[in-house]
């Protein structure tokens, strides 16, 4: 990322805010200052992926790393990975699947979707920091697609 | 009208009886009217004789005035032949007559009446023909022309004529008698063989009626125990079900749970790190020690911050705790079951040799009694049940004493093992008898460490394998943990499945 990093957006998807601000906290004491867009319900985050019109065509040309909970109220992870991956201009754009829920059924659900990174949250704080950590280094030396 | 089996068995009884009495009924009446039947014929052949005799005895008479006329017409010796043989005969004709009709008594006053009459004309004949050969013919003409011999040969006559009449009579009445009887031979094997025929039929009908009846009942019986097959099979899918729902909402609920207390665990950590540099800002800071208001800050920042943040972190550490037990817990009742064949001794043998050092350090020996080879089970289970009661019985030992622990396995009735571990340990108290199974609840004096969290996952695991865990114990003498379990897991698996 490191040439190209300034230009990659972090799409965080993630209904707890706290999470999401903890997450985000320790992304940047990782040291990656990349832009991170938060989203709170999966509605809104669609809207923002895929433009008004449903298309994706508005994030032709960005980088985008997605980072996704699969608990939303208002829908599920699955149905925001499903749609991220069959669209043609968002698929090639990496999402790392973050939440609690460590079913094995689930976890394959998402990789046979297209999934390219699937961790689930520890619940330990130090150990939920330190993850996140991690994921921030392993952020900094991830190539991004471009979205065509 | 429905037939008890008592009825039958009496109706039957009754049928029977009256059958073997109208057979009984036949048989004796046939023999009788044979008896019968049997005098009359000799009786008809008796009076036949008698009539032949009678006859013979006619003809003889007339024999012997046939062979007088002859002579005293010819002279001729020859003539006389008949009435030689009528004479040598009739003397023997009538004593047969005489003992023949000794018990009849009319025949009797007629052989009476006949015997003078017959003498009296033999001697007539005897005469004349005497007469004649002495050459007096005229003088025996003349005793003929007296018609003395006449009429007593009409007497003759007429008397053997009542004899044969009176002979015929019997004859006749034999002879009725004879086809009297026949009939009523006819008659009563007709009679009878209706009586049995309505006897057979009788109880034909009623056997079939209680037969129909005992279908019937079998039918319905039938549909009962396919209609409880099929409520059992209901209840034990909703039990399922509802198992499943209780696995489930236990897992979502320790996720949702999860959630919220990260943040309060991770956003404590943000604020001990910030009140770290708040502390180093108040230990540097150049302000009047005398400064009411920044005593104040320096107190919170030195002990009311960091003793709030520590309660909050403790009590987020036993929330976890507790969050994590249940969640093992609905993994647990998650986890797919594996059956297969275990050999429960070795199984049993590992439990206790795993413990084994803690049982020596308490002075104490595990004993193990299994009358029971193997069983289809899941092995995971089974070890997790003894682990934990096996760990359970170390832990809350009596101290005073050297350990016991019996482990015993038996099978029992209706497809199931008992499996049974005794201890001499510190009991349980008899109001804490089920608590003790449920989660977070502990029992006795809280000297040891734990959670309470053993025995519900133990009564879990066993309900999982289709079983049930019940403990008896007296506080102060020891505990006794009896787990009944299926002898084959399988077909408790479908029957969760269906």
């Amino acid at each position: 990322m490191s040439q190209d990093a300034k230009q990659v957006t972090i799409v965080m998807i993630e209904d707890d805010e706290g999470h999401a601000r903890l997450i985000e906290r320790n992304i940047r004491r990782a040291g990656v200052n990349n832009e991170i867009l938060p989203f709170t319900n999966g509605t809104d985050a669609l809207q923002f992926l895929f433009g008004p019109d449903g298309s994706g065509e508005v994030q032709s040309g960005q980088h985008l790393l997605i980072l996704l909970d699969l608990n939303l109220p208002d829908m599920t992870g699955i149905d925001i990975l499903q749609k991220v991956k069959g669209n043609p201009h968002t698929k090639r754009s990496p999402v790392v699947v973050l939440t609690t829920t460590d079913d094995s059924r689930e976890i394959q659900r998402c990789y046979d979707l297209g999934a390219n990174v699937y961790i689930t949250k520890p619940v330990n704080y130090d150990s939920f920091a330190n993850a996140i950590r991690q994921l921030g280094l392993f952020f900094a030396v991830m190539q991004v697609p471009e979205t065509d | 009208m429905p037939i008890s089996s008592k009825t039958l068995i009496r109706s039957s009884a009754l049928f029977l009886l009256i059958g073997l009495g109208a057979l009984l009924g036949i048989v004796m009446m046939t023999l009788l009217l044979f008896e019968r039947t049997q005098g009359y014929f000799e009786d008809v052949v008796a009076a036949r004789e008698v009539r032949g005799v009678v006859v013979g005895l006619l003809s003889r008479m007339q024999d012997a005035e046939i062979g007088q006329r002859g002579y005293l017409l010819t002279g001729e010796e020859a003539y006389l032949l008949p009435y030689e043989q009528a004479i040598t005969a009739i003397p023997s004709a009538l004593t047969f007559l005489e003992e023949r009709v000794a018990d009849r008594p009319e025949m009797r006053a007629q052989l009476e009446l006949l015997a003078p009459l017959l003498t009296a004309k033999l001697e007539e004949v005897t005469r004349t023909i005497d007469l004649a050969r002495q050459g007096r013919v005229d003088e025996a003409l003349a005793v003929v022309e007296t018609d003395r011999g006449k009429a007593l040969m009409d007497g003759v006559r007429a008397s053997l004529g009542e004899m044969q009449r009176l002979t015929d009579l019997r004859l006749n009445t034999g002879v009725e008698s004879q086809r009297d009887n026949a009939a009523a031979v006819r008659w009563v094997t007709i009679i009878g063989a209706l009586v049995i025929l309505a006897v057979v039929i009788g109880s034909a009908w009623m056997v079939t009626l209680y037969a129909r009846e005992i279908n019937a009942a079998r039918r319905y019986e039938g549909q009962l125990n396919i209609e409880l097959e099929r409520r059992v099979r209901e209840r034990t899918a909703e039990l399922g079900r509802a198992n499943e729902e209780v696995q489930r909402f236990a897992y979502i609920v320790t996720h949702d749970l999860r959630a919220p207390l990260v943040n309060i665990m991770g956003f404590t950590s943000e604020l001990e790190s910030s009140l770290a540099s708040l502390q180093n800002f108040v230990a540097n800071a150049s302000i009047a020690e005398d400064d009411e208001s920044f005593a104040e800050v320096r107190l919170a920042a030195k002990e009311d911050i960091p003793e709030a943040l520590e309660f909050i972190r403790s009590s987020t550490k036993k929330m976890d705790g507790l969050i994590n037990a249940i969640l093992k817990l609905s993994r647990e009742g998650r986890r797919k079951l594996k059956p297969e064949q275990i050999d429960l001794n070795a199984v049993l043998e590992q439990s206790a040799a795993n413990v084994q050092h803690q049982v020596n350090e308490a002075d104490g020996d595990v004993t193990l009694e299994i009358k029971v080879a193997s069983l289809v089970t899941d092995r995971l289970a089974l070890e997790q049940v003894f682990g934990n009661l096996l760990d359970n019985a170390v832990k809350y030992r009596e101290p005073s004493r050297p350990l016991q622990i019996k482990i015993a396995a038996e099978s029992v009735r209706d497809g199931k093992v008992l499996l049974s571990i005794a201890d001499n340990g510190r009991g349980i108290a008899p109001q804490d008898h089920e608590r003790v199974f449920e989660l977070f609840r502990r029992s006795g004096s809280q000297n040891q460490p734990g959670e309470g969290i053993g025995l519900a996952h133990v009564r879990t695991v066993v309900r999982n394998l289709g079983g049930e865990i019940t403990l008896e114990s007296e506080f102060g003498q020891g505990t006794t943990f009896k787990i009944s379990l299926p002898r084959d897991l399988r077909p408790v698996l479908r029957s969760y499945e269906t």
